[in-house]
């Protein structure tokens, strides 16, 4: 086994965050801070970086971390790809956030048409909540109904209606038309609808659980199809918030990859290899619905991120990427179940390969996973212990044997810290 | 924002149950409860809860409902009653013990001062060190009791606790206090004292931060980047617990 070096100096990176709680709240806030990002124990992470390649990042302190958050799913080819790059520094020359949006907008939206499965339009935005807001918009100028269907441990983003009403400054009357069902339950979201009827403008789903805590979960045989005639039945709009497995399980859509088709699709993460955009796909029934909207933003037709879009996207089917990420997220996840195996420790590896949700199931409590995790962080393989992972095409064999060592390394740290367990 | 109920059940369980704190950390309030026979005060407050105090050997227990052995029984007709007795707004008839009618007017009173002292102690005392970690720990217990009645009465609070799997979470402040809160079919409990082991823990880096927090002068989500406050286990448990917390200050305020 190669020598693995452990990661300890955090001094900058600590320095920095002390003078960012001072002039931004929680010193970097949401997902991508330590709280939200659970870096636990803090001292092991890296708060802030300077440079990221490929699929490698180096902290402020000049430590070197593979990356398995990928920007928690932008970096989808691999951090500063060339030709992602390429294309958006040609179009910076040109023109990028102006009075009239660039022609790029109608050629990206042209190859989104041509790709996504569902799509006969597409309308852009820069974030995945701006992309989930405005299709719960549309299904309700649509429908002229209230009532949106979730599923339970739902994440949509962040406007109030999209949240909880325990939430700090979430209203009880923003998310009162909110009906939370278990997933993969049919008779539950059928009794639903018959006790709503003509109330339900939309039912609004990932296109798996993909959750966050625990292990995630594939809708059950049938259960989509099932979902499609309900929602047809009864008027109500299928929306997939394919913001976090949009193109990385299918380059025609998450619907197109589970066998049905959503009135509309919200895309966000891998749409551009990091340059900020999101759309929304949708059929032709909802376009005027779409277009009825007062729903807009200074940079949501900036050119330049449709150049970069494009690239990506041609980029992500010449290499066939739903392909690469399954079998290297089978290869390196395979590998480190068997690591953990070999030292006593059962690791669950749920959800699809290209977006892996790691937990070892030892204890019921996580502390044992939050501990490995935190090791294999000191050693320069950057997971997170509460969420699913990303597969990014720069991932080499090389990357994967790497992490499965340091993962081995980790499982026999843990075994020796925890003799109560054997 | 609040309710009369989830009030009644702080202040009953919460801000009373406290003076079995303050008889352990005070010794003028162990003074006062030290009394020749034990004396024991029920509380019963219409449509809200029901607990005994007991006094003896200097120390003060709570159980919950009302003894029937109880010395002194104080009725309620509603919870906004009994949440103007805390607020000095409306003074309790006794319709039992009238001959103890004396430790209600001059020992439990004086216990009351002396627990408001320290739970809304100004900035001159709070200099003392000693009044300081005093005032600290009857605030981390109050606070742990709060919780679990919010959770369990107010309406927001027990959409919160839907989302809590069952468990034990650890609350403390290092080197100092800590409690459990018990949590099963999304229904708390609070016991104040550390538990054997935990499903998720919460930790405060020390009585200051604690202070700091409860006074609202820091950030929670600030203090776990900076490592002053450190979590462990199944987050979502104490990510829930947080947005209950949230709402204490709500009602203590």
């Amino acid at each position: 086994m190669a020598n693995i070096p452990i990661i300890e100096n955090h001094e900058k990176s600590r320095e920095l965050f002390s003078k960012a709680t001072k002039i931004i709240p929680s010193g970097v806030y949401g997902h991508l801070g330590p709280a939200e990002g659970q870096f636990i124990p803090v001292s092991n992470w890296p708060l802030f970086l300077t440079k990221a390649k490929g699929s490698y990042m180096w902290d402020v302190d000049g430590n070197k971390y593979i990356d398995y958050m990928c920007a928690y799913g932008p970096n989808v080819l691999g951090y500063g790809d060339p030709d992602v790059d390429a294309a958006a520094k040609k179009q910076i020359d040109l023109a990028n956030c102006t009075t009239t949006p660039g022609s790029i907008m109608v050629d990206c939206a042209d190859l989104l048409v041509d790709t996504v499965a569902t799509a006969d339009w597409a309308f852009f935005a820069k974030n995945g909540n701006d992309a989930t807001q405005g299709a719960m918009m549309a299904a309700r100028a649509h429908t002229h109904r209230k009532k949106i269907i979730f599923f339970k441990g739902y994440y949509h983003g962040v406007s109030p209606w999209q949240m909880k009403k325990d939430y700090p400054g979430v209203l009880e009357e923003d998310v009162c038309n909110n009906i939370i069902l278990p997933w993969n339950d049919i008779p539950a979201l059928e009794k639903t609808i018959e006790e709503n009827k003509d109330q339900i403008a939309a039912l609004i789903a990932q296109p798996y659980d993909h959750g966050n805590f625990y292990d995630n979960s594939f809708p059950e045989e049938g259960f989509w199809p099932k979902v499609r005639e309900l929602c047809t039945k009864n008027g109500i709009i299928l929306i997939v918030d394919d913001v976090r497995a949009g193109f990385r399980l299918d380059l025609a859509g998450s619907d197109h990859y589970f066998g049905f088709e959503a009135d509309m699709i919200c895309f966000c993460k891998a749409l551009a290899n990091g340059y900020n955009m999101s759309a929304i796909c949708g059929k032709e029934f909802l376009k005027s619905a779409m277009s009825s909207l007062s729903y807009t933003g200074s940079y949501w037709l900036s050119a330049v991120p449709f150049a970069a879009c494009i690239a990506c996207i041609e980029k992500m089917k010449k290499l066939d990427t739903p392909t690469m990420f399954r079998e290297n997220g089978i290869k390196l996840t395979e590998g480190l179940r068997k690591a953990g195996a070999e030292h006593g420790f059962d690791l669950v590896v749920s959800g699809a390969p290209a977006l892996f949700y790691l937990r070892i199931a030892n204890d019921d409590s996580m502390v044992l996973h939050q501990e490995w995790v935190a090791e294999m962080v000191k050693r320069g393989i950057f997971l997170a212990s509460h969420h699913n992972h990303f597969m990014n095409a720069s991932l080499t064999d090389k990357d994967i044997k790497h992490t499965i060592e340091v993962g081995e390394e980790c499982f026999k740290i843990l075994a020796n810290n925890h003799p109560e367990l054997f | 924002m609040t309710d009369a109920k989830t009030l009644a059940y702080i202040n009953l369980y919460g801000i009373l149950g406290t003076l079995e704190n303050l008889c352990e950390l005070d010794a003028e309030a162990s003074a006062l409860a030290q009394v020749k026979r034990p004396v024991s005060i029920a509380f019963s407050v219409k449509g809200g809860p029901d607990a005994t105090l007991t006094f003896k050997d200097g120390r003060c227990r709570m159980e919950q409902g009302v003894n029937p052995k109880a010395t002194v029984l104080l009725p309620f007709s509603s919870c906004e009653k009994f949440n103007g007795m805390i607020d000095g707004t409306v003074t309790p008839i006794p319709v039992k013990g009238f001959h103890k009618i004396g430790f209600l007017l001059k020992n439990f009173m004086k216990l009351t001062d002396i627990l408001t002292k320290y739970l809304r102690a100004s900035e001159e005392d709070l200099k003392d060190p000693v009044f300081f970690e005093t005032s600290t720990k009857l605030m981390f217990y109050l606070i742990a009791v709060a919780i679990s009645q919010i959770g369990n009465n107010d309406s927001i609070g027990t959409f919160s606790a839907s989302n809590i799997p069952d468990g034990i979470i650890e609350m403390g402040i290092k080197d100092s206090v800590a409690a459990t809160i018990r949590v099963k079919d999304h229904h708390l409990v609070t016991i104040k004292q550390k538990p054997a082991s935990y499903r998720s823990k919460m930790e405060f880096g020390s009585i200051k931060l604690a202070r700091d927090l409860f006074d609202g002068k820091v950030n929670a989500v600030a203090c776990i980047g900076e490592g002053t406050i450190e979590m462990h286990g199944l987050i979502n448990m104490i990510d829930n617990l947080n947005r209950i917390l949230d709402r204490v200050a709500l009602y203590l305020a």
